[in-house]
């Protein structure tokens, strides 16, 4: 059975009022950005609803929206509404839905470092009685033994899978009827993911509604009842997480397994370049006690379009940290031609034509697009500030010259038209775009992409696609991408590296890595005969 | 060597006074990050209430009415400005009470004139003697004071439900409110206490030897409140006491050490706790106690 039609205001299976109703929510930020687009969603009494969907879908906006948290980040609700059994919440504050019995557990867990454990768990009970406590923390300690192991000691010296427990503990001291859970595995190691799974299903067991967002699809599946997907901002499907967890789109969306690459054809094989290859060789990365990165190598040869994909918390960013010089590694090499990156400071690094874009785009918003390219070329401008200031002839030549090269780059990525258009005025995936042309204003020969098409919709994506193919194969520079879409992926890479918990899992061409079953099992956790057919 | 411990004896006993000034500012940064520049005279507000009532209501019953209503304008005043504090930038704040304390120091002094107002406490200008060490009543009693309420309020906020709502939300003030702590209710306690405090501190910090109440008593507190709360950390209690120490007994033997020190000219004692304040933040930018902010790339 196909899943329900997206638009129908969602009841319960037996058609009773839902005890959480989100109803055709709209999420403004800083009153332009719109972030979620008529989203409803309906939590059951006692249910567990799993939302699905890749960064920047709006999944923790979501949440922002029904705990009340959008002021901090500067969104608001600008119509629909929040409902807990009939009460609005939409327009109370934080403490006050948490009160109400909707209680959050942050993304990042967010557990307050300075104070102990026990005092930890005593702050997420001061909303409650105090003769309910003693019972509450009963009950957290019996689903978390080593919370009471560790009562006494300080939140912020423990480990990310204790912070997740201590995180969801706390929650729970106040009784929540709905818990929030924003991420609960992300980052966390295999056995950890599973031991958060477990105590989920007891709390489900036990009879709380349960909010789950996750970018681990596999987790979120198995634990859920009902799923959301959300796509930039809509609900694109929902239903039972079983029958979801079945469909091709499903599979589509977090693997690329089923469908044919959506992106453009692939551009033929690489052009053959004699240019500096990077090999990463054996590094490892650990922050305290937690490994973030172990033995990973991999090449990334001339002219290659190279992808890293992995889940959430699998290494991708800190892999790209590691080669821009912003992390140390712990061993191993990172080797661009003859030279090693590892000890390199980040500014040395770039100078050595190895560019990145950011996730979280760095433009300066109301700089114009030229002028932002412009300071791409920074490195590249040799006139100062004297001799710019003095309009000397040398340097209003080589300002001719810069403008002239940002006009080049700006046309390859369809971004001609909106030079003197200050950024904040452009849509997101022109924003992209234009972080895409700052990175290459800087002439890299090895380019880093960290998640380009985070929060695009497909359209938007497929033409980011058909551009980095154009420079690529323009500019004869090699791509190393790091990225959750997967049809943008496989439409583009000539290789594919696959993390998993720090660890490569696979390398291969793009079919080579989707019938790989260990790379199935890291993506939906489902079992590897099943997936392939 | 006797003058030695004659000015660290009377250093460590300012350095009470310092420290409780210090604890006022630090508690409303720590609840809010609101610098807050209104202060100084916040604390001229209490000495004018002591020493323009203690006649009609007595010592006691005038310090009490000052602690009272300085905590109500520290509310008032918190509360005004935090009706948009949480969105707002904290620049744009502490600006906000720079205005505010002018405001309020205009008019206090223009009330107090050219009068030399006293808070009428029964110390006086008695001196205590203690193996040679001279050190005044008003001191003695202060150290007292400041002793009980700073072990009071450090067991207040390591114990109690108050306590952990006030740590949790100057650590996380977001994820705090997640967990249905009332964060404007957090910040309105900790600004009645700051104003409680300042009206205490007050009274000791215009009492003997010090002349006594003037337009620019709120200043002076401000200048002592600020070195000590930014050496400590700004954000950490226990750092407000050690820098309020360290600024009291630093000012005092720069003073008391004047002759020697007569190179660097005079008045050195006011200026001698910045020093101090640029030598420790050299060392450790965010103060002695203070937490780190850490940048995410």
């Amino acid at each position: 059975m196909p899943p329900a039609s997206a638009r129908s205001v969602p009841l319960t299976s037996d058609g009773h009022a839902p005890l959480l109703q989100v109803r055709d929510v709209d999420v403004r930020y800083a009153g332009a950005v719109r972030a979620l687009h008529g989203v409803s969603l309906a939590v059951p009494d006692g249910a567990v609803v799993a939302v699905l969907g890749s960064n920047g879908a709006g999944k923790s906006t979501l949440l922002r929206a029904i705990s009340g948290t959008l002021p901090f980040v500067g969104g608001s609700i600008t119509s629909g509404s929040v409902e807990l059994d009939g009460r609005r919440l939409d327009r109370l504050d934080p403490a006050t839905i948490a009160r109400a019995g909707v209680v959050q557990v942050p993304e990042g867990r967010q557990v307050f470092d300075e104070l102990t454990v026990e005092e930890n768990l005593r702050a997420g009970a001061l909303a409650t009685p105090r003769r309910s406590r003693g019972r509450a923390r009963d009950r957290v300690y019996d689903l978390f033994p080593v919370l009471r192991e560790r009562s006494g000691q300080r939140a912020g010296l423990m480990s990310g899978g204790e912070q997740q427990m201590l995180a969801m503990g706390r929650a729970l001291m106040a009784e929540p009827r709905v818990l929030l859970l924003d991420e609960p595995s992300l980052g966390l190691a295999p056995h950890m993911v599973a031991r958060i799974g477990e105590v989920i299903a007891e709390i489900h067991r036990q009879g709380t509604a349960v909010v789950l967002v996750e970018q681990n699809a596999a987790m979120a599946l198995e634990l859920a009842d009902l799923a959301y997907v959300l796509e930039v901002g809509q609900v694109t499907l929902h239903g039972p997480a079983a029958k979801l967890a079945a469909t091709d789109d499903v599979r589509d969306r977090y693997l690329g397994i089923s469908a044919a690459p959506a992106g453009p054809p692939p551009t033929g094989p690489p052009p053959t370049r004699t240019g500096p290859s990077l090999a990463v060789d054996g590094v490892s990365v650990r922050f305290g006690g937690v490994t973030a990165l172990s033995e990973v190598s991999f090449t990334v040869e001339p002219g290659e379009v190279h992808a890293l994909i992995g889940p959430n918390g699998a290494g991708k960013s800190t892999s790209l940290n590691v080669l821009t010089g912003v992390y140390r590694v712990a061993s191993g090499s990172v080797r661009y031609g003859d030279t090693e990156l590892t000890k390199l400071r980040p500014h040395r690094i770039a100078r050595l034509g190895v560019g990145r874009t950011f996730q979280n785009l760095a433009l300066s918003p109301s700089a114009t697009v030229a002028d932002n390219l412009l300071l791409g070329r920074h490195r590249l401008t040799r006139a100062g500030f004297v001799t710019a200031g003095l309009r000397t002839p040398g340097a209003r030549r080589e300002q001719a010259e810069q403008r002239r090269r940002v006009r080049e780059i700006a046309e390859l990525l369809e971004l001609d038209g909106a030079l003197d258009r200050p950024v904040a005025a452009l849509s997101y995936g022109d924003r992209k775009r234009v972080e895409l042309a700052r990175a290459l204003c800087a002439e890299p020969t090895l380019l880093l992409l960290d998640e380009p098409v985070a929060g695009m919709n497909a359209e938007e994506s497929a033409r980011l696609a058909a551009v980095v193919a154009r420079v690529r194969s323009e500019l004869d520079i090699s791509i190393l991408l790091v990225e959750h879409d997967m049809t943008f992926v496989m439409g583009l890479a000539d290789r594919v590296t696959v993390l998993d918990f720090g660890r490569r899992i696979a390398t291969g061409t793009p079919a080579e890595v989707q019938r790989d079953p260990e790379v199935i099992r890291a993506y939906l956790g489902t079992p590897a005969q099943e997936a392939a057919r | 060597m006797n003058q030695f411990f004659t000015l660290l004896v009377n250093g460590l006993s300012l350095g009470c006074i310092d420290a409780l000034i210090a604890l006022g500012f630090v508690i409303v940064f720590k609840a809010t990050r609101v610098v807050n520049f209104a202060y100084g005279s916040l604390l001229l507000l209490g000495a004018y209430v002591v020493g323009s009532t203690h006649e009609s209501l007595g010592f006691a019953g005038a310090a009490l009415l000052g602690v009272a209503v300085t905590a109500v304008l520290a509310v008032l005043l918190g509360v005004v400005l935090l009706r948009r504090a949480r969105l707002a930038d904290p620049g744009t704040l502490a600006i906000l009470t720079l205005g505010i304390d002018i405001l309020l120091a205009t008019e206090l002094t223009r009330r107090i004139g050219t009068d030399l107002l006293t808070t009428g406490d029964p110390w006086g200008a008695d001196v205590v003697s203690l193996a040679g060490i001279q050190v005044p009543q008003t001191r003695v009693a202060a150290a007292v004071v400041a002793v009980v309420l700073v072990t009071g309020f450090l067991a207040v906020v390591k114990f109690t439900d108050w306590g952990i709502a006030l740590r949790a939300s100057a650590e996380k003030p977001a994820t705090a409110a997640l967990m249905g702590i009332r964060l404007s209710r957090v910040a309105a306690s900790a600004w009645a206490l700051a104003g409680a405090l300042a009206a205490t501190a007050a009274l000791f910090f215009t009492a003997f030897p010090s002349p006594g109440i003037s337009g620019t008593v709120g200043q002076a507190a401000l200048a002592a409140a600020v070195p000590a709360a930014v050496l400590g950390g700004l954000d950490s209690t226990t750092g407000a006491l050690v820098g309020g120490l360290a600024v009291g007994v630093t000012a005092t033997f720069a003073a008391g050490y004047q002759d020697q020190l007569a190179f660097l000219g005079r008045g050195f004692g006011t200026v001698a706790p910045y020093v101090v304040m640029l030598l420790v933040l050299l060392a450790r930018p965010s103060g002695l106690f203070g937490s780190k902010e850490i940048a995410r790339v």
